[in-house]
């Protein structure tokens, strides 16, 4: 087993004077990695210089112990890759495609042909797989987008947006497939997405991009930790004998405008809140613990990185 | 959270890079072959190809000794006999005129019907080429894999090249050997071969513009139509106004079509052909003979020089494009 699956060393990438990507150092360990960052802040960039997709204007970067540019096909050969858009070939069915990526992969045409079925089985295709990919649904397309970054079975599979497009049902098994991967199977996942709680359901690891740079590289466990206590609460009744009996303990809170109580609390569980409401007999409806903690370190380190003695602002 | 995957790995050593070329040969005509239209023009081809073998046969053995020209022309008595031997005995006389003049003749006109074809075919081929490619974003699928864009332009290059093989190369080496398999002696293979590699020639010369100018068009667009629209506009419309006989030898240069007539003239050498035929055989009158000289003459190469150089620009023109076009989108 590798420990580094991706390292970046001084990668940057410019267009014209527009700086798309700059200065990224970075080791990646293997798991499920979520990569973050407001629209334009350079995740796609970062992942089409990995893929040789792009060429870095400077630094360089090795995929699976493999330098990008002096190796380049190499570096490729155990990658998949699922593109934010959609991008098939027409005239192919959904299976004859898969089959085909398969093949470019290096694979025997019998091989590729037997592992298209597995996973389309996988990802959840019936006998649409015989139809032309040209008439599927954005949903079916997403699947085999996927089925195709996985018939070679890689090391790291790298999915932009995999869920963009799929219903509840269709988004939930992918979400589980996703998360399996590395689990069950050892593959390394780096998924984009804009779907934080996707990402916090799903990943041991976050990289967070903004401005073209790497501004948080850490265990989703580490950053829950370093993140506020926060503690949602809904009132069973008398709201404001909640919220004074929480200010009495000395905890800020804040009333959000659906009428839950959003409390700051010094410990890492929900039993110290809970042991006050039961002492003053007011039993709360629904406590949640660090409720869309993601999605605050997310809007905090974007705030840390535009402060101006930061220092990696635009 | 979880679901059990039953997936069984897949640890062998991936195929090489000449296979995954390979693939994209071998996919994309594969493709091309569900075509109605591709199967009709691969029927057409190969019905040429097996007419160029029976013009070959029928001339191969006409004028063996004791064939059955001579035994058919003996039945209309001895004089349409004695001419008939007369023109056999021509060929056994003067191989290098008539055996070559033949062949050359006959692989001349077949190159017209080989390169209609396949232009015919690469018009219908142009659109999925590279441009439907970046239209679907299919480039990025490839170039995410362990292939370059150099890889990937020699997948599309060999499905020109495999077109061209089935449309033209194939019929013409099926028709000359089906000639050859009967011939009566050796002087057919040996006076044909020439032509063959003339024609052979003007094939690869062929191939090598067709090819780099598809896949320049092709890339040039991502709308599927335009492309196809642009590819017939350099074809016929450039064809055409090339062949207007006031229009300046630059601006005819610019025509592959034109140019690729130009050198096919200067490569099967037809005029010299005739001019020598019309000299040397002696059953030939003077009037027939005057007639295969001016006919000779009219078959000649005008302006070679701007004819290759006008394909050499087309082919570094469409280089360029194609080499830059190549990036994901």
């Amino acid at each position: 087993m590798r420990d580094v699956i991706i390292e970046a060393r001084g990668l940057g990438k410019t267009y014209g004077s527009q700086r798309a990507l700059a200065d990224v150092n970075i080791a990646v360990p293997p798991g499920t990695i979520g990569l973050l960052g407001p629209n334009g802040a350079g995740k796609t960039t970062f992942i089409k210089c990995l893929l040789n997709l792009e060429t870095p204007t400077t630094g360089t970067a090795t995929v699976l112990g493999c330098e990008i540019r002096a190796q380049n096909r190499a570096s490729r050969e155990r990658v998949g890759y699922s593109p934010e858009q959609d991008c098939h070939i027409p005239g192919m069915a959904g299976c004859e495609y898969v089959t085909y990526c398969g093949q470019l992969s290096g694979m025997s045409f019998q091989r590729a042909r037997q592992r298209a079925h597995e996973i389309l089985d996988l990802v959840g295709m019936g006998q649409e797989r015989y139809r032309s990919v040209d008439t599927y649904s954005t949903g079916m397309k997403q699947r085999v987008k996927l089925a195709q970054a996985l018939v070679h079975d890689p090391e790291l599979v790298i999915l932009d947006e995999p869920t963009n497009g799929l219903d509840a049902s269709g988004r939930e098994s992918i979400l589980q497939l996703i998360g399996s991967l590395w689990k069950q199977l050892g593959v390394s996942v780096m998924i984009s997405s804009h779907l934080l709680h996707d990402i916090e359901r799903i990943c041991d690891r976050v990289i967070i991009i903004a401005d073209g740079r790497v501004i948080e590289h850490e265990s989703m466990e580490v950053l829950k930790n370093r993140h506020r206590r926060i503690v949602e609460l809904t009132p069973s009744g008398e709201p404001e004998r909640f919220i004074s009996v929480l200010k009495n303990a000395g905890l800020p809170v804040e009333r959000l405008s659906n009428g839950h109580l959003r409390v700051e609390t010094p410990s890492e569980s929900a039993e110290p809140i809970l042991s006050l409401m039961r002492q003053h007999n007011l039993p709360p409806a629904e406590i949640v613990a660090n409720p869309n903690a993601l999605h605050e370190l997310f809007l905090q380190s974007l705030a840390a990185s535009k402060t101006p003695q930061n220092g990696n602002a635009a | 959270m979880e679901t059990p995957l039953d997936l069984r790995r897949w640890q062998e050593k991936p195929a090489g890079v000449a296979y995954r070329r390979w693939v994209i040969v071998t996919t994309g005509l594969r493709q091309l072959t569900r075509m109605r239209i591709f199967q009709i023009l691969l029927f057409l081809a190969w019905t040429a190809g097996v007419l160029m073998a029976a013009v070959g046969f029928i001339f191969t053995q006409s004028v063996a000794s004791g064939g059955w020209l001579e035994s058919w022309a003996a039945d209309f008595g001895p004089r349409v006999h004695a001419i008939v031997s007369a023109v056999c005995s021509l060929v056994l006389l003067y191989p290098d005129i008539c055996i070559h003049g033949l062949f050359s003749t006959v692989f001349w006109w077949h190159s017209f019907v080989g390169l209609g074809l396949s232009l015919v075919a690469l018009s219908i081929v142009m659109p999925r080429l590279i441009a439907r490619d970046r239209a679907s974003n299919a480039l990025t699928i490839y170039l995410s894999r362990p292939l370059t864009s150099f890889d990937y332009l020699v997948g599309k290059l060999g499905i020109i090249v495999g077109i061209l093989l089935l449309l033209w190369t194939g019929p013409l080496l099926f028709g000359w050997l089906l000639s050859m398999a009967f011939a009566p002696n050796s002087d057919f293979f040996v006076y044909s071969l020439t032509a063959l590699l003339h024609a052979g020639l003007f094939n690869l010369i062929a191939l090598v513009t067709l090819a780099t100018v598809a896949l320049g068009v092709s890339s040039l667009g991502k709308n599927t139509r335009s492309v196809m629209m642009l590819w017939i506009g350099i074809w016929i419309i450039a064809g055409a106004i090339a062949s207007i006989p006031t229009t300046p030898s630059a601006i005819r240069a610019a025509s592959f079509s034109h140019d690729l007539f130009e050198i096919r003239q200067n490569i099967f050498r037809l005029d010299e052909i005739l001019v020598k035929a019309g000299e040397t055989l002696p059953i030939i009158n003077r009037d027939v003979a005057r007639t295969m000289i001016q006919a000779g003459e009219h078959a000649q190469s005008h302006d070679i020089a701007s004819a290759y150089a006008g394909l050499a620009g087309l082919v570094i023109v469409s280089s360029l494009v194609f080499s830059r076009k190549l990036r994901p989108e």
